[in-house]
């Protein structure tokens, strides 16, 4: 039960006035970018990044995550309100919250929505709790070759599970990867992919690619499709808040299970995203009502609700405990570690004790003060909507030119970051998925290290990454995902031996819009 | 109007021909094994060999007539077209205006040209947003963040 007390001890760090206010501030930010389409978690916590440089880490620490948990409860807001996701992973919570809230029961909606949330996100926390030191301990027997094999498996995972198509997947990972190269290597000291570009040896820095691909990118597709806020009521009832969260224990099975469905996908570097919509559609397929599914089920808006909280807030322990994070935002909060001139993986548990859990009991709290603040806030977030999509579309474009220069003071930097939103919109446009990219930015020189300090002990024999049971299981487990989509393929053509072209064109075409759907 | 398959083709030519840039760069730095260890083109050279391949299989991907989505809907209609000009081009001339006007009056401009010259906003009211912007950038960041954003090659020739 040590961790009991180092948890304790955290909350003693969190609960001063100072980190108070913090987390209010960084939760009505986070609900800010949260709400509006074209910012989302991922660049509101890089633009945040530049001004933190000056705090205590784990002020900084605090602020970020506070703005992180802002963003996923605000991008609920729009979904059940306008019908209009302002976050990717609560495009599900749509599907049943907004035709409930359309019903004249928007307040039902909502508090069912924040309460599941704030069950999802619990449960993740207290997983971080309990597991994340475990972790973090077990870790810090690894050497190089374990730690290559982990970042392959977190590679791999994507490539397997991540629900795009598999060699997209690939190329932005692979993508990432020579971004991360470009700028002095810091095993040898030589500059490498500058192309002739003197201001390229100070390497690609992450914010300015999330500037680009996140939000330059996500104003593009928003300004194609021309959306009208046509919102239902926002005004919240309180009595209706309390009955509604009250109800929540009856669906206490499909709380659980999304819970479960969002930890692992958290964990393992599934996303948020793809949590959320695996457990709807997991819900819909156990659920006695399933058929009811899309007009306002209570079930269907706790499942994917639920499973994003969890994801998002699990999103946290391997970056923790590990030095690899789950979802794009949790990469950028990870940049930030390393900035602050912490060494994300498990020494921090060592070095670091009252960052670690100040920063965890943090979580605690501010996912109390989300829940407070967005539940005050939504009429005031509501009539934010009504502002115009050309007023808020230059401002964004300003957010994002004056955040990517602040990073280095660099004007290359602003022009970098105008070519990654043209790539983002392609890569969105087509579904190519955007985090291991942002992934690959982050963690790229970190894998490479780890391959290359690893070949050095072994004189250049691979067989290290088979030395002992830890390290080959790990890399067994990682080419099994990579080579999964393949052995799904071939089964599935096994299966149907051979259809006529026409059906196989349209049962194909009708797969990969589902498909596409998901991981968008 | 874009159909879906050219932006598919475009794509990947875009991600190759990156791979392949990356696979020439990283031949300077030598690829192998050396004294040293691995040497520090290896990991660029072999993710720019994956790059390469990969586009070239969405490239044929998306060319192939059958089973697959590339040939069926159009991705981009001119009206989405004329959309997505009407904010990037703006921004592009916003970010090259930059290091001659400086951050402040680019900004400015910027917001005055988008509501006013699509009579979005009327133009006292695109002035009065204009102002506010470049004044709420100024304090935010010159003043309260301490972060000195460009002033531009003009301001400095008035000596600014």
């Amino acid at each position: 039960m040590d961790n009991l007390g180092e948890l304790l001890h955290g909350f003693g760090i969190a609960i001063t006035l100072p980190h108070l206010a913090l987390m209010v501030i960084g939760v009505l930010l986070g609900i800010l970018v949260g709400v509006l389409p074209g910012l989302g978690a991922p660049n509101g916590v890089s633009l945040l990044l530049p001004l933190t440089f000056g705090m205590q880490p784990v002020s900084a620490i605090i602020l970020l995550s506070s703005m992180y948990w802002g963003a996923l409860f605000g991008g609920s807001v729009t979904s059940i309100l306008f019908n209009i996701p302002g976050e990717p992973s609560s495009v599900a919570t749509t599907f049943d919250g907004y035709p409930m809230a359309r019903d004249g029961r928007p307040t039902t909606a909502l508090a069912t929505a924040f309460g599941s949330a704030a069950f999802g996100a619990l449960i993740g926390v207290i997983l971080i709790t309990f597991l994340a030191s475990w972790v973090a301990q077990v870790a810090l027997a690894f050497g190089p070759a374990e730690y290559f094999a982990v970042y392959f498996l977190a590679f791999a995972s994507f490539v397997g599970m991540g629900g795009a198509a598999p060699i997209k997947t690939v190329v932005a990972l692979a993508i990432g990867f020579a971004i991360a190269a470009i700028g002095i290597d810091t095993v040898s000291g030589s500059v490498r992919l500058t192309m002739g570009v003197d201001e390229l040896v100070k390497g690609v820095n992450f914010v300015v690619a999330v500037m680009g691909l996140f939000g330059i990118g996500e104003l593009l597709v928003a300004v194609e499709e021309e959306f009208h806020a046509r919102a239902v009521s926002s005004k919240i009832e309180w009595r209706e808040v309390f009955r509604a969260v009250g109800r929540l224990p009856r669906h206490s099975v499909a709380l659980l299970r999304s819970a479960a469905i969002g930890c692992w996908m958290g964990i393992t570097p599934g996303g948020p995203t793809a949590a959320s919509f695996m457990s709807y559609g997991i819900a819909r397929r156990f659920s006695r009502r399933g058929r009811y599914f899309g007009t306002g089920e209570v079930e269907g808006i706790i499942s994917p609700e639920t499973a994003d909280h969890a994801a998002g807030t699990s999103a946290l322990l391997p970056m923790l405990s590990l030095g690899i994070p789950g979802s794009a935002t949790a990469a950028v909060m990870m940049g930030g570690l390393m900035i602050w001139g912490l060494n994300p993986g498990p020494m921090l548990f060592v070095d670091q004790k009252d960052f670690v859990w100040g920063m965890i009991a943090s979580m605690y709290v501010g996912n109390i003060v989300a829940v407070v603040l967005v539940l005050l806030t939504v009429p005031v977030f509501a009539a934010l909507m009504r502002i115009p999509f050309v007023i808020i579309a230059p401002l964004i474009v300003i957010i994002c030119v004056v955040g990517a220069y602040s990073v280095s003071n660099s004007y290359l930097d602003v022009v970098m970051m105008l070519g990654f939103g043209i790539v983002g919109y392609l890569f969105k446009k087509l579904f190519y998925p955007l985090a291991p990219l942002v992934l690959a930015i982050v963690i790229g020189d970190k894998a490479e290290d780890a391959f290359r300090q690893s070949m050095l002990m072994s004189k250049g024999s691979l067989g290290i990454f088979f030395a002992n049971k830890l390290v080959t299981c790990l890399i067994v487990a990682g080419i099994v995902l990579l080579l999964l989509p393949l052995v799904l393929q071939l089964a599935r053509l096994l299966r149907k031996p051979a259809p006529s072209i026409h059906e196989t064109t349209v049962q194909n075409t009708a797969r990969e819009t589902a498909r596409e759907k998901v991981i968008i | 109007m874009i159909s879906r398959r050219a932006l598919e083709l475009a794509t990947a030519v875009l991600t190759g021909s990156f791979g392949v840039a990356v696979v020439v760069s990283s031949l300077d730095n030598g690829i192998g094994w050396s004294s040293a260890g691995v040497d520090a083109g290896t990991f660029p050279f072999l993710t720019g060999i994956i790059i390469v391949l990969g586009s070239f299989y969405n490239l044929v991907r998306g060319l192939m007539p059958v089973a697959s989505l590339a040939n069926v809907p159009i991705a981009i209609t001119s009206i989405e077209l004329r959309r997505l000009a009407g904010l990037f081009v703006p921004a592009a001339i916003f970010v090259a205006a930059i290091p001659l006007a400086g951050m402040y009056v680019a900004s400015a401009l910027y917001i005055f040209a988008v509501l006013a010259i699509p009579r979005q906003q009327s133009v006292p009211r695109a002035l009065g947003m204009a102002a506010a912007t470049a004044l709420a950038l100024y304090v935010v960041f010159e003043r309260m963040f301490q972060v000195s954003l460009p002033h531009g090659a003009l301001a400095a020739a008035f000596g600014f």
